[in-house]
Order: structure tokens, then sequence, then C-alpha cells
């Protein structure tokens, strides 16, 4: 099987993850850090209705933005996230089989899962898992999630996030992720680097702290406020906007270390509330 | 006699979970499935152990118990009530079965040993249940907690299945080969197990595993682990492929501690000499996989390459320049202040010159791209830079070398100014900490007190630095305040602190070590010097005559009232109190100047001629006199030979 190109292979994922039983969604709207933040991981995870998603998301990180002169840092890439509430018992085997789908055959390779224990301070949520190395290449992180929001959960879901750009530079025998061929006679790199520069310019020069601390307020009032209307999911939405715009604060080098630990309290305790009321939300759905 | 064997199918465990179950199996087989010495296997996928020669059957017990008494179990008529019958009942037995006794009615019963594989189910799942670790995780809604998914059981009496259940597990015969290539793996018998699994691919044994590693990076030349990732690998595989890869040698520009830790930190590979590495597989195409990893190790090191260029194009003293605005503590401003307060501090220790151009630029890589990528790094860097930048070998090395000792019995810093600087590094980190209210609690230590407390005592008592511990926290604590640092609490406890890790860092018993602290010793290195000579005499007539005069005044005295203010040699009398006094007048000057110039031995040896006078003044003299100045004066005589000897410290914490 020749090398898939880029958006082969992500059509192949979704392809395999469909013909599993998932359902397909898209990326979400609102800037995220990790395929974890979409709600259809966050808030889906939560409770005790079974789920199986998976999708394409975008995941911003202004601070590992290179202005695109680096081949494996980027402030966008793009992860494939898979959720499977409950884990299934065979869930490793699953993932195996979804490789082959790609064209890798465990057999030929040093498929390794490495301990890696996941945090996500910001969410409230932790969990226990590994890295998927595929001949020393870590191309996914595994984890089977033990609490999100700060609860302990009634389902344990298995969390399975494709790093895209690793994988694809993997099986095309790519060593900068801007020659990716990402449909044929188009790299990744015509598609994004001039992208990558252009917000990194923003992220690390640009963006305007004064503008960003008022921004980061407002949303946690306007958080706190639909809360109080028992909106759990466009409150959610703000959830997410203040961590972005704590991240860019961070990229900007405007948050000092303990003012650091303060904010990602913050968005903490709003993600919890949000949590709380979505899961008081759902239960009184399956009362009626 | 039957054989047994149990294994613990898992997802891939973590190294530290597999060396924590072969730590504790040997007491939790004895505990739960009988006496002998288990072969434990552990490995990414299971946790097993073979036991033999186990017993075919529990041995027959006899139970004895004991039931109503004879008044009670029989009426007038000596006809069994039905206390008697109930009790013959509940056991079983005929009322005439029973035996009479001491008064009371006794059921006496042989109960018959149950045979070994009746008895392994639920010995085996109380096994699984006393395995601690502390880490753990639930996988679906059993609420088992383990390190990772258990997936399996299989457990083998001989050839017969034990069928030990587990929150909806049951064992089988069935264990699993290697994961890609033999994932069925069928035990017959547990003497088999071994033998089954390598055949399946798998070597279970981890110390054949490690010294199959250890065997083949021998075979392929000059390897090194200076991060010991060894112990870890041997758990990341089940069947070890070592191969050796290289990389491009352009990056040789990168100092050799830098690819090494890219190489280890990030992708457990073993350093093979300039341009090459080793590493270990769990089994595939040889071809491929080293491929796949020369490309893993290329853009790990490209992505170094980029942050080193980027740091050294900045240069040390542009990084320095920064640190004003990189806070080190919220209530404690920036690196910048920090910076300052080293300086001080390494003239206060006295030093000099490359020490203090040291301090000033110590903290300069807290901004550079490379600590930021690898946090070990930092020092090491700072190192390079001021050499790149032209620093005297001097104060590059000390700025290198000011992290440590960073481990347990971990190295010193090898030059005076290393020293200095790190002795410093830490009482500032001690000062700040307590000044701000932040100081260790229980098992809270954020920012690692205990290890640098520890460092502090090494470098005093190793390294033969003098640390006047309490001027230089009082030093620090000026400079925060200058700073407008937000002091919230004295940290004079500092001193208190450091000396406490003392305690456990001298080969002396703790009680000299507590003697020696209450010595009003200000220098570290003093305090330890004490504490061992105090230790070294304990057994001489030096010591026990200096321990007598300063426990016999101590007892009296100690708590008496009404001791003169100052001693009146005039109203002194008695020959022997006489005496006394004018061994003191002699002796006790000799003690201060001894413990001053820290010649403990010497300082001992005059506090233990107060012995045989104050044996003699205890025998002769009456302390408690009529006369009321007389007493007090005695009184105050004999205070003033504790606090003589006290000088060398609180001897009444030492047992005799």
């Amino acid at each position: 099987m020749s090398a898939p190109t880029y958006q082969e292979m992500i059509l192949r994922l979704e392809r395999f993850w469909a013909d599993y039983g998932c359902v397909i969604q898209q990326p979400y709207h609102t800037e995220v850090g990790a395929g974890t933040f979409n709600p259809a991981t966050f808030l889906r995870c939560l409770g005790p209705e079974p789920w199986r998603s998976a999708y394409v998301e975008p995941s911003l990180r202004p601070s590992d933005g290179r202005y695109g002169e680096n081949p494996y840092r980027f402030q966008q890439f793009w992860q494939y996230q898979v959720v499977l509430k409950p884990a299934p018992d065979d869930v490793l085997d699953v993932y195996f089989e979804s490789l082959k789908a790609l064209g890798i055959d465990p057999v030929d390779h040093d498929v390794r899962l490495v301990e890696d224990d996941w945090e996500g301070p910001t969410l409230g949520a932790w969990g226990l898992g590994w890295e998927v190395w595929i001949d020393g290449l870590e191309v996914t992180q595994f984890t089977y999630f033990q609490q999100l929001g700060g609860l302990d959960l009634d389902l344990i879901t298995a969390e399975i996030v494709y790093g895209t750009e690793r994988l694809a530079m993997y099986l095309q025998d790519k060593t900068s992720a801007f020659d990716l061929e990402w449909a044929p006679g188009v790299t990744w790199g015509d598609v994004y680097r001039e992208n990558e520069r252009q917000w990194s310019v923003y992220n690390f020069e640009l963006a305007d702290v004064a503008l960003l601390t008022r921004r980061f307020e407002e949303d946690e009032r306007e958080c706190g406020r639909l809360l109080e209307h028992d909106l759990p999911i466009p409150a959610y939405d703000l959830v997410l906007k203040c961590s972005h715009t704590f991240n860019l604060l961070d990229s900007r080098g405007a948050i000092s270390v303990t003012e650091r630990a303060s904010y990602i309290a913050r968005v903490r305790a709003l993600a919890r509330r949000v949590a709380i009321a979505y899961l008081e939300g759902e239960r009184a759905v399956a009362a009626l | 006699m039957p054989s047994l064997l149990f294994e613990i199918g898992c997802e891939e465990l973590p190294a530290r979970a597999c060396e924590s179950a072969a730590a504790q199996l040997p007491d939790l087989v004895r505990t739960h499935v009988g006496p002998g010495e288990p072969q434990v296997f552990v490995g990414p996928r299971r946790i097993a152990f073979l036991l033999h020669d186990l017993v075919e059957r529990e041995e027959d017990r006899v139970e004895r118990r004991r039931g109503p008494s004879e008044q009670v179990a029989f009426d007038e008529q000596g006809e069994p009530t039905q206390a008697a019958e109930g009790f013959a009942r509940s056991n079983g037995m005929a009322v005439s079965d029973l035996e009479r006794a001491d008064g009371f009615l006794w059921a006496t019963q042989r109960i018959e040993g149950r045979p070994t594989v009746d008895v392994l189910p639920e010995a085996l799942a109380a096994l699984v249940r006393g395995l601690n670790f502390p880490k753990t995780m639930r996988w679906d809604a059993s609420g088992l907690r383990f390190p990772r998914p258990i997936r399996w059981l299989c457990a083998k009496l001989d050839e017969a299945t034990v069928p030990v259940s587990l929150d909806g597990l049951t064992a089988s015969g069935a264990s699993s080969g290697h994961r890609y290539t033999s994932p069925e793996a069928e035990i017959r018998s547990a003497g088999e197990y071994v033998e089954t699994l390598r055949g399946a691919g798998v070597e279970p044994d981890q110390e054949v595993r490690r010294a199959e590693i250890l065997r083949a990076l021998e075979d392929v030349g000059e390897w090194s682990d200076p991060r010991n990732v060894l112990s870890e690998v041997v758990h990341l595989v089940e069947r070890p492929l070592v191969l050796t890869g290289r990389y491009d040698e352009r990056f040789l520009e990168l100092p050799l501690r830098v690819i090494e830790t890219v190489m280890q930190s990030h992708q457990r590979y073993f350093p093979l000499g300039p341009g090459r590495f080793a590493f270990v597989a769990n089994g595939g195409n040889p071809e491929l996989i080293v491929r796949g990893n020369e490309n893993v190790l290329g853009g790990r090191l490209d992505d170094a390459s980029f942050s080193y260029a980027r740091d050294v194009a900045l240069g040390i003293e542009d990084m320095a320049a920064r640190l004003d605005s990189v806070r080190f503590h919220a209530k404690a401003g920036s690196f910048a202040d920090k910076a300052e307060r080293l300086q001080g501090l390494c003239d206060r220790l006295g030093g000099g010159d490359p020490s203090r151009e040291a301090a000033r630029l110590a903290k300069a890589d807290q901004v550079s791209t490379m600590v930021h990528e690898f946090a070990e790094l930092e020092g090491f860097m700072g190192g390079v830079y001021a050499r790149l930048a032209g620093a005297p070998e001097a104060v590059a090395a000390a700025i290198e070398e000011h992290y440590l000792p960073d481990a347990a019995g971990g190295p010193l810093p090898a030059t005076a100014a290393g020293r200095v600087l790190s002795a410093a590094d830490k009482i500032d980190n001690l000062t700040v900490a307590f000044a701000v209210g932040e100081r260790p609690t229980g098992s809270r230590d954020p920012y690692g007190l205990r290890r640098a407390a520890i460092g502090l005592c090494r470098l005093a008592v190793e390294g033969g630095l003098e640390i006047e511990l309490p001027r230089l926290v009082q030093q620090a604590l000026g400079d925060l305040t200058r700073q407008g640092a937000e002091v919230t609490d004295n940290p004079a406890d500092v001193h208190e602190f450091v000396l406490e890790r003392l305690e456990g860092l001298l080969d002396v018993p703790v009680e000299y070590v507590r003697a020696a602290r209450a010595a009003q010793v200000g220098e570290l290195g003093a305090v330890a010097h004490l504490a061992q000579a105090l230790a070294a005499e304990a057994e001489s007539d030096t010591f026990e005559r200096a321990y007598t005069a300063y426990d016999r005044a101590n007892r009296l005295a100690g708590k008496a009232d009404g001791a003169a203010p100052a001693l009146d040699p005039k109203l002194a009398s008695d020959e022997a109190e006489v005496a006394l006094l004018e061994t003191l007048g002699a002796v006790a000057p000799r003690i201060e100047a001894a413990v001053a110039a820290r010649e403990f031995g010497e300082a001992l040896a005059a506090a233990s001629e107060l012995g045989p006078p104050v044996d003699r003044f205890f025998d002769e003299v009456l302390v408690m006199a009529e006369d009321e100045a007389v007493r007090a004066n005695r009184l105050r005589l004999l205070l003033d030979v504790r606090d003589a000897v006290d000088l060398l410290g609180d001897l009444s914490q030492i047992p005799r």
C-alpha cells in the first residue's frame, strides 16, 4: 500500500471509526487547545449515557508557534480524536486495527505503549494511559479518563488522540511537516506555513494584553451568568474562550508563575460548575 | 507436590508498577498461598509468580468450642436442657458427643483440610486485592483499581485450571504471548509457563531480559546510560531487540550532554559515542524500526539545535538582563532580585569574585529556550552559555554546578566557587520560603526544601564550607525586605530546620546530634563535628566525668529557685566548695576557647576535669544550707558548672 496523502489518511480514520460505530463529528467552532476540550468529549463523557464519537480537531497552542521556521512545532496542529464511552475491553486491539487501516502493520514495527499520565488542569481532568510509539515516534495519546471537571466519572471513557502530522510524517517518511503531501501536489506547508508565521507574530508580539485581560474577566462573568440561567452548554463555550485567552496571555509572557496557577484555578472552577450543571440537566431530561 | 502458576494479565504497566509488584509479591504469596520462595515474573503485560511444592490439601485441624455452663445445660434430673440441645445441634453433634470439662460443655471437632485447588480461588483473589500501588485507575464498572486494566487471569495448579474469579474476570489456562505476533498462548501446566511464553515471543523473566539487553549493548560498543533508563526499558519490552542507529554528525556541535538528554529523556536511547545510539525494541522488522528511530532522533536534535542556536544568538548577558521580568516568587520578586541576594550571600560566605560573578549569571538560563524545553539542563546550559561568552572557567563551572548535590548521595560541586554558590542558592530558597510563610509542612514540600537543607549540611560537613546560617539568613532577609518582598514570617527557623536534617545525615546516633544542636554554635559544620566528637568519646571516662559534672549540677540546681545572680567567691567556706570553684575558674575559659576554636575533644577534656570536684562537692557539701546567702551562692556555683559544660551542648539528651 503506497503512503496515503494527509487528507487520505484522515479519510481512512473517518471511515474506520464510522464503521466502528462512532458519530463522526466536525471540528468545534471555538478555539481549543486539544480535542478533549470539544464538548463532544468534555460534556458527553460526563454522566451515565454511552457515547462514541470521532472528529478532527484543530488544536491551538499559541506558545508552541515557531513562525513557521521549525518543522516540528506549530501554534496550530490537527488532532484526530476518538472517544469510546464506556471503554470496550478490546479497545487497544481496535486501536491497532485502525493503524492497519492506515497501512501500519504492528507485526513489522515496534509499536509500544509508554506510560503517560494525562492531566488537563484547566478542565479539572485527568486520566491514565500511554503515548503510543511507532518505531520511536509518538503518534497517539491514549487515555482512560478518571475525572472531568473534578468529578469522578460514571463510565470510564477511552480517549484516543492521533497526532495527525506526526502520523503522516511517519507514513510518508518525511522529516518536516511542511513537506507532507496534503493532497496530490499540495503540501502541508503550502496550506499552513504562512498561517504559522502570521499567527506566531500575533501570539508572541501583538496580542493586546490589556484587551485579553479584560476579555478573560468578561467571559468569566458571562459564563457565571449563563450558569445562573441553567445553560451549561453555552456556558461551556465561555470556559473555552477563557482557556484560550489565558493561553494567549501566557504566550505573550504576561502571566507570572503564580498568576498562572490562579488563572488555571479560575478556569477549572468554571469547568467544574459547568460539569455539575450539565449533569443536573441530563438527569432532569432523563426524569421527564 | 504440585506447582502453582498465577498470572495477572494487564494492558501495558508502568515500569514502576512492575518493580513495585515484584517487591510485594513474595510476602503476599506467603500470606495468601503458602510458604516458600515464589519465582516472580513482571513485565509490561503481566505480573505472575510460580510457586513449587504446594501441599495437596490444607492440614486437618481440631476446633474446640465452648458451650453453656453445666448448670445451664442440665436440669435438676441431670437431663440436657434446650440450651444443651441447641449447642449440640449448632455443631451438628449429639449432646452425648459433647465433652464436659471445667464446668462447661465443649464441642470438639476435627475439621478436614480442603484440597488446595479449592482454597486457591479465594486466596488468589485476595492476593490481587492485596497488591498496593501509589497510582491506580478504574477502567470499567467493576470498581476494581489497578495501575492499568487487568484483561485476563491465568491460574494453573499443575494441569488443573484454578477458577479464580475477580470482579467479572475468571481465570483460565489462557495467557497471551507477544502482543502482535502471538496473541494466544495456552498454558497446559504450571511448570510449562516459562517455556510456553518463550515460544510465544515473550521473555517473562525480567532478569533474563535485563541480562539479554546488557549483553547486546556490550556487543554494540561503548554504550552509556547516564540517566539510568535501563531499569525502565527492561519493563517496556517483552522480547528485547537491541538495535543501533546513527545521527548526523552536524549535531555534534551541540554539547554532548544536550544530545544525551534528548536521547534519554524522550526516547530512552543509549548513547554510543559520537554519531551513534542504541535502543531496545519489542520486536519487528529491524530495517524499518532503525530508520524510524533515526528519523525521530534527527527531528528531536534538529529541534534542540534550533533552540540552542536561538539561545547562543541571544547570549548569557542578554538573558541575565531579562531576569528582572521573570518572577522568582510572587511574594519575593524577580530572578534579578534573587541574583542580587545571591551575590550578597556569596560575599558573606567568603566566595570572592568567581562566585559573585557566577551568582550574577547563575539564573540567566532560566530564560533560555533550552531550559524551557529540558528543565533538567538548568545550570548546565548556564555554564555552557557563560563559556561561550568568554567567562572565566571558575565562573562557568560554578554556574554549571550550583544545583548540586541534586540527589541523595550525589556529588557536591567540585569547585570552591561552585560550593559557595550552591550554598547561597539553597540558603536563599529556604529563607524566601520561610519568610513568605511557605515552609514545608508534612509531606508538602513543593520547593524541595528538605533536599536543599540536606545539601547545605553536606556542603558544610563534606565540603568543608563554613556556613554561619543564622547570620546568612538574616542577611538574605534584610535584602528581601529592602527589595520589597512580602515578608510575613521570621525565617530564623531555617536554622533549626536545617539542623534537623543533620540528624539523618551524620553517622552518629541522633541523641548526639540533638545534644550538639543545643550548643551555641552557629556554624553548621561545627555542630556536625561536635556531634561526632561527643559520639566518639561516648564510652570514655573523659565523657563520663564531663557528663557527671553536668548531670549532677543540672539535676540539683536546674529546677531549684533562689540561685544568686552572680557567684561570690567570698561566700565559699567549705573546702570542697572552694576546690570546685577554683577548678571551674580554671576550666571554664578553656572550654570556651576550645569550643570557639572547634577543638571539641579539647573542650570535652577540660570539662571532664569538673567531674571529680563535682562528685566531691556533693559528697561533702550541703547545698541547701541554712544560711540563705550561702545556699544561693552554692546554687549559682552549680548553675555555672552546668553552663560551662553546656557550651558542649545539651548532654542531657544523651541516654546513660
